[in-house]
């Protein structure tokens, strides 16, 4: 009896927690308001699609189309060109939530660490009660067409219907329908088609389509015929970690101590950090037990620049005896450290000096193509960007940022600052966000720009990190880390400069033409007058004066271009 | 009494001088221009920094100070090619001795420049200082130029004046005598029969002395101004002085604008300094109306408030007031009676007009007032 209550309530609670989690945490995964949750859905689809051309090597094609069925009642069809999704993964792909393949990896990505489609999957069903549709095929024979939920008592995906279809023409794609409620469509600058629009902006390798309820059809053409790679799995840096981080590890590791646990699992942590690990852990033992004050900091001090061995030297034999202790936490098993280690551990990094991260794993989309980028779907009159080398923020956070400037042309007066992190579009919390603040604070008049808000220039800002801080878990705006602002300054002030340098030579031209246009028009009027005057032919003095402006020109036309390499 | 004197001038009006001054400006240009050069104008600065008043002469002149208009300056070209647009035009009406008024010498040049949305003038006030700029250049009058100037004033008595193939007495006119043309260059006057010229303020006033027939009685020639006298009155006015050496005299109402208008009259404006010698009247002088003929002629009772706020008063001098501080500080009104007149003025805070007269009788001004003043040469400098 008491068991089977038990069972029953253990059922319901596990049924509300689900269900709950995603009510709850639904301003988390970005679905607050009606816009903003299209937004969301239409994000979760485009990026899985993107994600999974990229690991397959396959140049995207993404279709989203979406159709009013009613009030606040849509349905929203993303197909794409990847590798598609074999029949066993289906159910797993879009119904399990929080377990995705990305979770737990030190990797710069641009999912919600594995919660993202099946968010949506949930979103369309809890708010028109419907199944997903999904279509797919991996090339082979056959084309499966499922219908896919999401068990909320079990937090898996669910298939309530599967049919398998022929495949003749070799079709390989990913397809899902979703039918939602509660969500309203609006062409703004946070709905659905602003935000295809940065996307393709940011990927010019792929091709994005978008089919409006009205039936307008949206093409983003690709501009580059590259495919990016993936992103590479990186070691965490000892300066990023924290101690939960550090413990956890040592729980899953195969090493079989400590030394080789921190050595193998962690970057720049050689042989000789771990002898120096040992000392700086001793010294903050030794420091913790001083009972002045004033000596404890001074030491803290001391050991922050540096000085290990001086400090240690000065606790004498004492010294010998703990640092015998700490040796021994770097030989037994990782699974047997203790938190208060780990905390240990994770607080003498703070005091180490280490190399800088490094930064393989950091895929920025290059100068190169945010140009075509920009070029292809904004069609300005002038573009150029800024990828900066990597940096660390909070001392060990390694971190890049790239910045593209978009001038004239097509684009319409105002200035668009287009937000990115790890290349997804961010198109919420503006205000709030470091890329903003940055930006905004350059004197632009300095760059020949007077009035920004009546400038056609778009400047796209793209922040990558494996770990990006966010402001908040809604994950549209970034913190304001005095490394990455720094960063964001320095590359808008360069694209600013390039574009002051541009603006510059474009006036000087343009002022030249002008002035040669103003004396020329004028020509025919004077010979005329002055053949009234004079008695002289019109085509003579026509003739003369023609070659005083030319001979003018000549000379005048070359000074500006050796002013400026002088300059 | 005022008697006719003998010329100082001679009728100089000669079409030819223009058209040789216009030929040599071009060629002048056209030198440049061969030569490779950047071809410029030099044009006579306008404005207070480039006149002066020539003591000796007792004229506001215009000094030398020239500014040079290239052809090939971007703030330039514009008026360069202006100015000779215009030049052209001149030489084609004198050429052709036809007149033109100002209005009609800027439709007629005005045109949209080909392959531009650029006119060669977009208003008016584009090709009217041209036209002063070669006024200033060649030291020759608009009139001269056959660019004539808005008709205003007219004249009364018996003189004989030919105007082209015609010759009229302009005594016979009827009361409104002979309306003044905007070009007075081309009139000759072959017989005249006047002692002096009386230059009249408003038309109300010409008009009750035509009526009591004082142009006859008493040998005048009345000019009336019909307000501040335009061009073609001060040179007509100049004319009869210097060319047929009539005396001037001129009778505005007692107030700053009647006695602005006869400074106008006898040493030529800022404006139009450069025509000074050929506008102005230096001998002109003033019968009235004075603050002296106030007590003279107890006309307290009919004179007016002076508009505006005192010198001694906060805010003040403002309105007339301010004019009048202004004019007593002109180098021609330097004089001992002037000054006394100026500062009555101001003490009593009053002015006085031509009709005012009327208060006496209808016949005062006529019988009394003008022929005793002048008669007794009660007169101002």
């Amino acid at each position: 009896m008491a068991n089977s209550e038990a069972n029953k309530l253990f059922k319901e609670f596990k049924i509300q927690s689900v269900s709950e989690f995603f009510r709850r945490n639904a301003a988390m995964l970005g679905y607050t308001g009606k816009l903003r949750s299209f937004t969301t859905l239409i994000h979760e689809a485009v990026t899985n699609s993107l994600d999974a051309c990229e690991e397959a090597g396959i140049l995207p094609y993404v279709r989203v189309e979406i159709e009013e069925l009613g009030n606040e009642h849509y349905k929203i069809i993303v197909e794409d060109n990847g590798p598609g999704i074999p029949e066993k993964f289906i159910a797993h792909v879009f119904g399990k939530m929080l377990a995705g393949t990305k979770a737990h990896r030190n990797i710069q990505s641009r999912g919600q660490q594995g919660i993202g489609i099946s968010g949506a999957v949930m979103f369309a069903q809890i708010t028109s009660g419907k199944a997903t549709r999904v279509i797919t095929s991996t090339g082979g024979d056959e084309i499966i067409e499922a219908w896919v939920g999401i068990d909320v008592e079990k937090n898996e995906g669910k298939i309530f219907k599967k049919i398998k279809h022929p495949n003749p023409t070799g079709w390989r794609g990913t397809r899902i329908e979703m039918e939602v409620k509660e969500v309203r469509y609006i062409r703004s600058k946070q709905g659905p088609y602003w935000y295809l629009k940065l996307t393709a902006i940011a990927n010019p390798h792929a091709h994005i389509e978008l089919i409006e309820p009205d039936g307008k059809l949206i093409v983003f053409p690709r501009s580059s015929e590259e495919v990016p790679e993936p992103p590479e799995e990186m070691k965490p840096h000892p300066k990023g970690v924290m101690t939960d981080d550090v413990y956890r590890m040592a729980r899953r590791t195969t090493r079989t101590t400590v030394r080789t646990f921190l050595i193998g699992e962690f970057s720049r942590i050689s042989d000789k950090k771990i002898d120096e690990l040992v000392k700086y852990i001793t010294a903050l033992r030794l420091i913790k037990e001083e009972e002045e004050q004033n000596v404890r900091e001074q030491l803290l001090k001391r050991l922050a620049e540096g000085e290990v061995d001086r400090v240690l030297a000065s606790f004498g034999k004492k010294a010998k005896k703990v640092l015998r202790e700490v040796r021994k936490i770097m030989e037994k098993s990782p699974d047997k450290l203790t938190w208060h280690e780990a905390e240990e551990i994770v607080e003498a990094f703070k005091y180490m000096t280490f190399l800088a991260p490094p930064t393989h794993g950091l895929r920025p989309i290059g100068e190169e193509n945010i140009e075509k980028g920009l070029l292809g779907i904004l069609k300005p009159e002038f573009v150029t960007a800024v990828t900066r080398p990597p940096k660390v923020y909070r001392g060990g956070i390694p971190f890049q940022v790239e910045v593209g400037l978009a001038f004239g042309g097509e684009l319409s007066s105002g200035f668009d600052l287009l937000r990115y992190a790890n290349r997804v579009p961010l198109l919420f919390d503006a205000g709030s966000c470091v890329i903003t603040s940055a930006a905004r604070n350059i004197d632009w008049k300095r760059y020949r720009v007077d009035d920004l808000e009546r400038t056609p220039l778009v400047l796209l800002v793209n922040v990558i990190s494996v770990h990006v801080p966010y402001t908040s878990t809604g994950k549209q705006s970034v913190a304001s880390e005095e490394e990455i602002y720094e960063e964001i300054r320095l590359a808008v002030m360069e694209v600013a400069r390039r574009l002051a340098k541009y603006l510059g030579g474009k006036h000087r031209k343009l002022y030249q033409v002008k002035r040669r246009k103003t004396f020329e028009k004028y020509v025919p009027e004077i010979s005329r007058a002055l053949s009234i005057l004079t008695g002289e032919p019109e085509d003579t003095i026509k003739t003369l004066l023609i070659k005083i402006i030319e001979k003018k020109f000549e000379t005048i036309e070359e000074k500006p271009l050796e002013a400026e390499e002088n300059a | 009494m005022l008697k006719r004197e003998k010329p100082k001038e001679r009728f100089s009006y000669d079409p030819k001088k223009v058209l040789q001054k216009l030929e040599e400006f071009g060629k002048e240009v056209l030198e440049e221009i061969k030569a490779g050069r950047n071809p410029f104008i030099d044009v006579p600065t306008r404005g207070l920094s480039n006149v002066y008043f020539d003591e000796k002469d007792r004229l506001i002149k215009m000094g030398n100070k020239t500014s040079r208009r290239y052809l090939f300056h971007v703030a330039h070209a514009r008026k360069f090619m202006q100015t000779l647009l215009i030049a052209a035009y001149i030489k084609r009406l004198v050429a052709e001795g036809k007149h033109a008024s100002l209005r009609e010498a800027y439709y007629a040049n005005k045109h949209t420049i080909p392959g531009t949305k650029e006119n060669t003038f977009e208003d008016q006030s584009e090709s009217d200082p041209i036209i002063e700029d070669l006024e200033r250049m060649f030291g020759v009058l608009r009139e001269e130029m056959h660019i004539t100037a808005d008709r205003r004033g007219y004249v009364y008595g018996d003189i004989v004046i030919k105007d082209g193939e015609d010759e009229f007495n302009a005594s016979k006119l009827g009361m409104g005598g002979w309306a003044v043309p905007g070009t007075v260059e081309h009139i000759e006057f072959p017989e005249i029969n006047v002692d002096y010229v009386l230059v009249v303020e408003t038309a109300a006033m010409a008009d009750r002395l035509i009526e009591e027939k004082y142009p006859k009685k008493e040998k005048a020639l009345i000019v009336a101004t019909q307000g501040q006298a335009s061009r073609g009155v001060r040179r007509l006015i100049h004319r009869l002085h210097y060319e047929e050496g009539l005396p001037i005299i001129v009778f505005t109402d007692g107030d700053p604008y009647g006695w602005y208008i006869y400074s106008t009259i006898k040493q030529g404006s800022i404006n139009l300094a450069y025509l000074s010698e050929k506008l102005a009247t230096p001998e002109a002088k003033f019968v009235g109306m004075t603050m002296d003929d106030i007590k003279k002629y107890g006309l307290e009772n009919v004179t007016e408030k002076l508009k505006g706020i005192p010198p001694n008063k906060k805010g003040g001098p403002t309105g007339d007031y301010k004019r009048i501080i202004e004019e007593m500080n002109y180098p021609w009104f330097q004089n001992k009676e002037w000054q006394r007149q100026l500062k009555l003025a101001l003490k009593w805070g009053v002015r006085i007009e031509q009709q005012a007269l009327a208060n006496k009788s209808l016949e005062f001004v006529a019988r009394k007032y003008l022929p005793e003043k002048i008669a007794n040469e009660e007169l101002l400098p």
